[in-house]
């Protein structure tokens, strides 16, 4: 993404670790792409609600601070923002927490209020509120922000109203975001179906084991920001190469699909 | 002496190319090459047949926002760059016979009305010229909706912002054209590729003028992203030319191959000031305006042409009587 300027002059350039924030990175695509971006290089400042399962799952990556809690606590969130502080800066956030929402997925017809609030404070505004706070971090290094969409923020699938309305509020808080900074990228990208615990939880019972695992949507990322491509949406399926080198092409063939 | 001639008025592009009846890319073009030392005279719409099949053009893709707000007081605002806290660096000018001047007032913790309710609140002085100031809202929006494009005393009118803008003009930032980048046309570009030319994108935002010899430089905001550096990386080394559209282009580029090695992807804030001493790392060529006696852009310059070619450059466009600033004639310096 960078060549090392953490701070403007040329003279006083320096070569540190880039530093990643990744929300929700317990498990499934959060967790992949924290991997991935270690293998960059990163350093990563993860969190996820579930502490015991966050250190775990990141037990083993060369640089990592686990921060368990709930993005949408602001305490939870200014205390992400201080760790990333006193390493010196974000240079890339990656809003990948969010909720499904009630399970199994009611029409909107029912969808209990309260509960479709509770879902827009994690998908909407716990990002936004996340990204203010790294802001200037991330203007003083030309760094960038990734918001984890879903297909079902533009296509009308029946039962996906309070998720799909969550995750289109977002992608238009990028949109606009994107006009708004000139010196920061701002992605958001479609990973695509995967097999997760969320994806589970919105068709219960059934077998998903077609879906292909999050780990192989994490190349397609890693390339957005490694190639720094210009602010914008992104569906991972058409980052992914051709025919990538020790991948079957199984694995992307079934990336398109819906949710 | 390159740094004491003097501009005479009537050399200033006062307006357009398409005002005064030219297509953009109508300009004229100074071609100097430092390898003859030979200097020509050509039209701009000459650069495809002036460049070579496997050079590359490296263009600026920031656009030009209105930067210029006018107050109260006969008093204007320029405002330049972004500081990363979301302060800026302005400029405060006054308003005199239908042009701007440099204002010297200002108190630190001053506080300005601005149309539309807002204010602006200065915090300090920079540099002579320019304050660190912040904006009670959000200021590309703000400028989008209450700006106009800065204009200096040698165009006498208001032009709309389009007029400022370039071909490859894509992500708003810049408080002054880049406006090497004016003349090209979407027909222009079109026979570059057709010639074997590649066309490379990277972004500076460029701040109020220019960086005057007297003054520290201002860090500015610049993306060189990976697909650029590998082209520019590629060209050198299959033994093409690399010519910057534009002094930021240069900016840039340097900046991000300041490390050795080649150009290296990199965004962030540059200061850099490129002379002869610092020497050119990863660009041949330049395609630049006509610039202002005493400027730092002429230190750059004399790394690509050297002291003596420059001065028969600047001699020449004089008594060709070319015109400068941003609306003006172009010059290309090859190596």
């Amino acid at each position: 993404m960078r060549g090392g300027a953490r701070v403007p002059s040329v003279a006083g350039m320096t070569t540190t670790h880039r530093l990643a924030v990744i929300t929700g990175a317990s498990r499934g695509l959060g967790l992949a792409l924290a991997r991935g971006l270690a293998a960059d290089g990163y350093h990563i400042v993860a969190d996820a609600r579930d502490g015991g399962a966050l250190r775990a799952a990141l037990a083993g990556l060369p640089l990592v601070t686990a921060i368990p809690g709930d993005v949408a606590d602001p305490a939870h969130r200014a205390e992400l923002a201080r760790a990333a502080g006193e390493l010196g800066g974000a240079d890339l956030l990656v809003n990948n927490a969010g909720t499904l929402g009630t399970s199994p997925l009611p029409a909107l017809a029912d969808y209990p209020v309260d509960e479709l609030r509770a879902a827009f404070e994690v998908n909407v505004l716990a990002p936004i509120a996340l990204t203010q706070l790294l802001l200037p971090g991330l203007r003083a290094r030309g760094g960038a922000v990734l918001n984890v969409t879903s297909d079902a923020a533009v296509e009308a699938y029946a039962g996906w109203g309070g998720y799909g309305a969550a995750k289109a509020a977002l992608e238009q808080a990028s949109n606009v975001l994107a006009a708004e900074e000139n010196v920061v990228r701002v992605w958001w990208a479609d990973p695509g179906d995967m097999r997760t615990a969320m994806h589970q939880d919105a068709f219960p019972g059934e077998d998903i084991s077609d879906r292909p695992l999050p780990s192989a949507v994490v190349p397609a990322l890693r390339r957005l920001i490694a190639e720094r491509l210009p602010s914008g949406r992104y569906r991972a399926a058409d980052l992914l190469p051709a025919s990538p080198p020790g991948a079957a092409p199984a694995s992307v063939t079934v990336l398109t699909g819906q949710a | 002496m390159l740094t004491d001639f003097a501009l005479p008025p009537e050399l200033a592009a006062h307006e357009p190319a398409e005002a005064r009846g030219l297509p953009r890319d109508g300009v004229r073009m100074l071609v100097s090459r430092r390898r003859t030392g030979q200097i020509g005279h050509h039209a701009f719409g000459e650069l495809p047949d002036l460049l070579l099949p496997g050079d590359l053009l490296v263009v600026n893709t920031s656009a030009t926002v209105p930067a210029a707000v006018r107050i109260g007081g006969a008093l204007t605002v320029h405002f330049s760059s972004p500081r990363p806290d979301g302060a800026w660096l302005i400029e405060l000018r006054e308003r005199r016979g239908g042009a701007t001047v440099p204002f010297g007032g200002g108190e630190e913790g001053q506080e300005l009305g601005l149309p539309g309710g807002a204010v602006l609140r200065l915090e300090h002085r920079v540099t002579a010229r320019l304050w660190r100031a912040r904006l009670s809202t959000a200021v590309l929006p703000y400028l989008l909706r209450h700006g106009a494009p800065i204009r200096y005393s040698y165009v006498p009118r208001d032009w709309p912002l389009e007029s400022y803008q370039t071909v490859f003009g894509t992500a708003p930032g810049s408080a002054e054209m880049p406006s090497a980048s004016r003349p090209f046309t979407p027909d222009l570009v079109t026979r570059l590729v057709a010639r074997g030319v590649t066309i490379a994108p990277l972004t500076l935002h460029t701040g109020v003028s220019s960086l005057e010899g007297d003054e520290e430089p201002y860090p500015e905001p610049y993306d060189v992203p990976p697909a650029t550096a590998r082209l520019v990386n590629l060209t050198r080394a299959a033994g093409g030319r690399v010519i910057a559209a534009g002094t930021t282009v240069v900016r840039a580029l340097e900046t991000a191959a300041a490390n050795g090695g080649g150009v290296t992807a990199s965004a962030g804030w540059t200061s850099l000031v490129v002379t002869p001493g610092s020497g050119l790392r990863a660009v041949d060529g330049l395609l630049t305006g006509l610039h202002e006696p005493r400027s730092s852009h002429l230190l750059m310059l004399a790394a690509f042409a050297g002291d003596e070619l420059l001065d028969r450059c600047y001699a020449a466009a004089s008594a060709g009587r070319y015109l400068w600033h941003e609306f003006g004639d172009v010059h290309l310096l090859l190596p």
